[in-house]
């Protein structure tokens, strides 16, 4: 029976009512790896230890965290640590937990991290939607700060470190940390060409760390037994445990921290097995804009995925059973890229756009025989071609879900109907596109879909 | 304050909250990196961003209205009309969608008598469908004004309705007790402005000056000098 390795997440297993209180966390011996850091050892010995604990971001990229922190410039000041709390990949739900059960944790990472990067002022990112995280973290941060863990010479050094607390207002794509940066400088939130890199020129120009909620949470942990205790779990090339968000068709949904390499088959076990015992069809590895897995047959860590020709992406896994329709999750997951396109660059903006037009009509049996290979068609023309990863991403999905269930495709074009339980219910927030649907959220009414040679409006 | 000028034009804020206002922008090195607590000022006033809110933002922080309003149209959180009390955010996304998300979405619009994305005529409820609200586990989720509600099936969601609709105090999923729309903006905007540190001073030379920001992006970013600005 696999099990679970609670690292990051074990304060908040341990004392469910309240791991998120301050008097809570202190007598868990919170604080106590950041003031040893702080107070005994140099910058550089922090980076070192990071560096040789191998310790990859546990945002989506899995870029090895010391060597982005080693990228920062020395000599240039102020430089900013920005906390990316903007959560949003579809299925991941662990930087939610940890920042609404253990923020104390999340403060000391920072701590940890603006130390190593001589950095006095953090930003913390935090998505717009999260008002109970948001709530837990601004107490957090106030009551750190009257314990002379933040403020003027935390720990009793002569380091200062500030955090403020800052709100998104809803955008997936302020995820990416160049439209984050953006976005926390009072702009719409678009990517930023790279390079230059947020580590050399960053928030308002200045070199600037940007680590997402689960890095900096390890860091407490990792600082307090130091790198090759870290390199003990999980594997040679990716060290260390991960949080992954299990959902989807499982008896257990939830957050599970395991070393990485656990394998696939081992985390459905974790998470109770498929619901009704029945088979997983599909499976999303790291999150939306992770390709489709078939087989639970696989390790899951960052260089195991890649093999297999998906990723890890953010560590969130959707186990989908034969019930599931796969037109109509592709048709979820490219609305949902359709609707996050920050409309910067044409191949994402219009490419998300059309194959939701696409996918639209095969779900609601109006799909044409070419229609399959046109979406592969849109696919490769996003695929490389966006100026962010957010159209590649939804390129790969399209793909993967085209590739490996065409069968299905097809039979919802020859049947000329969603052979599954009813089509989609045509619901969305953005009703332009479904005019004609039938209305409030009913099966569309005959004739009355979308018709199989319309044009996209003002194009 | 620069644009003492524009007292002749309608005020979202009163002096209270023009004050809260200018705290929130001492936070920032630059002041524009407030204008997303700003605009969930206006909204926890104004019920949604008005124009004569996105002016008065302006004129705080020293841009054009226009740029004001090119940065509030990118946000779904920032509604750009009237609002409900509540705001029912039902998830359509992946893991949701799957375990009956969109049956949830139409129960809601049958009971409410809208189509997602519209407000019920006497103003109670606004029903929209949101992307992943990372509450997966809880699949299918909804939210009422940002708390968040697990497992929700089509009929627990329109018994939620009526709860709402009858004046009953209603707790998450989480405890957490669901606020009213104008107080969760109000929460959103002040968020961490009780906490001592900032990231810089309010000053004469940074108010409405040129923005420290870094030119790495392409595409036109103007000085923003405030300079010409209607309220000025």
């Amino acid at each position: 029976m696999p099990e679970e390795v609670r690292i990051v997440t074990r304060r908040l297993h341990e004392f469910p009512e309240d791991s998120w209180r301050i008097e809570r966390a202190l007598d868990d011996g919170a604080y106590e790896s950041a003031r040893k850091t702080i107070t005994s050892m140099t910058p550089d010995e922090v980076v070192a230890v990071v560096k040789d604990s191998g310790l990859r971001g546990r945002g989506g990229a899995g870029f090895p965290t010391g060597m982005k922190w080693s990228f920062v410039p020395k000599d240039v000041f102020p430089k900013f640590i920005v906390v990316n709390h903007d959560e949003g990949e579809p299925c991941t739900f662990k930087d939610r937990q940890l920042a609404e059960e253990d923020p104390h944790q999340l403060l000391e990472g920072i701590a940890i991290a603006a130390w190593a990067n001589q950095a006095t002022k953090a930003f913390i990112y935090c998505r717009g939607e999260f008002a109970l995280g948001s709530r837990r973290l601004d107490r957090a941060i106030n009551d750190a700060y009257e314990r002379g863990f933040l403020g003027k010479g935390i720990f009793g050094s002569d380091f200062d470190l500030d955090i403020i607390l800052h709100r998104g207002a809803g955008a997936y794509i302020c995820g990416e940390e160049s439209a984050l940066l953006d976005s926390l400088e009072g702009f719409r939130g678009q990517p930023r060409l790279r390079p230059p890199f947020p580590a050399v020129k960053g928030l308002y120009g200045r070199p600037t760390v940007v680590n997402n909620t689960e890095t900096l949470s390890a860091l407490p942990s990792l600082l307090e037994n130091g790198a090759e205790w870290f390199r003990r779990l999980g594997t040679e090339r990716s060290p260390g445990t991960k949080i992954l968000s299990v959902s989807g068709h499982v008896n257990r949904p939830a957050n599970y921290e395991v070393p990485l390499g656990t394998s696939l088959a081992d985390v459905l076990t974790l998470a109770g097995g498929m619901l009704d015992g029945k088979a997983p069809k599909a499976i999303i590895p790291g999150g939306a804009s992770a390709p489709l897995l078939t087989s639970t047959d696989v390790a899951v860590d960052f260089d195991s995925l890649k093999e297999a020709g998906t990723m890890l992406g953010s560590g969130s896994i959707v186990f989908m059973d034969e019930t599931t329709c796969m037109v109509r999750n592709a048709l979820v997951t490219l609305e949902f890229f359709e609707h996050e396109s920050c409309g910067k660059c044409t191949p994402c903006r219009e490419g998300t756009w059309w194959a939701v037009k696409v996918l639209e009509r095969i779900e609601h049996g109006e799909g044409r025989d070419e229609d399959m290979d046109l979406l592969i068609d849109i696919a490769n023309g996003i695929d490389g071609r966006a100026f962010c990863p957010l159209g590649d991403a939804a390129s790969w999905a399209l793909r993967s879900n085209v590739k490996l269930f065409r069968d299905e495709f097809e039979r919802h074009v020859s049947e000329g109907r969603c052979p599954f339980d009813g089509e989609l219910v045509g619901v969305s927030g953005s009703p332009a596109r479904h005019e004609g649907l039938g209305g409030s959220g009913t099966a569309p009414q005959p004739g009355a879909g979308m018709p199989s040679d319309a044009e996209p409006e003002g194009n | 304050m620069r644009h003492e000028g524009a007292a002749v034009e309608a005020r979202a804020l009163s002096d209270e909250q023009r004050e809260t206002a200018l705290k929130l922008v001492a936070k920032y090195p630059n002041p524009r990196s407030a204008i997303l607590p700003l605009l969930f000022l206006v909204q926890s006033v104004e019920g949604y961003v008005t124009e004569t809110g996105m002016r008065e933002v302006a004129g705080i922080i020293g841009l054009e209205p226009a740029q004001v309003l090119a940065t509030a149209s990118f946000y779904t959180m920032l509604k750009k009309a009237p609002q409900g009390d509540y705001l029912i955010s039902v998830c359509r996304n992946i893991a949701c969608t799957h375990l009956g998300g969109r049956k949830v979405i139409a129960a809601l619009e049958d009971r409410l008598g809208v189509t997602a994305g519209e407000t019920t005529e006497d103003g109670k409820f606004t029903l929209e469908s949101a992307e992943c609200l990372a509450t997966c586990d809880g699949a299918p989720s909804l939210q009422v004004n940002y708390e968040d509600f697990y497992r929700m099936s089509a009929v627990e969601a329109v018994a939620l309705v009526g709860r709402l609709e009858r004046g009953e105090q209603v707790t998450s999923f989480r405890g957490e007790a669901v606020k009213s729309a104008r107080e969760i903006s109000y929460e959103t905007a002040v968020a961490g402005l009780q906490a001592p540190g900032t990231a810089g001073e309010l000053s004469e030379r940074t108010i409405g000056g040129e923005s420290p920001r870094s030119d790495t992006a392409p595409g036109t970013r103007p000085k923003e000098t405030g300079e010409g600005s209607p309220n000025a």
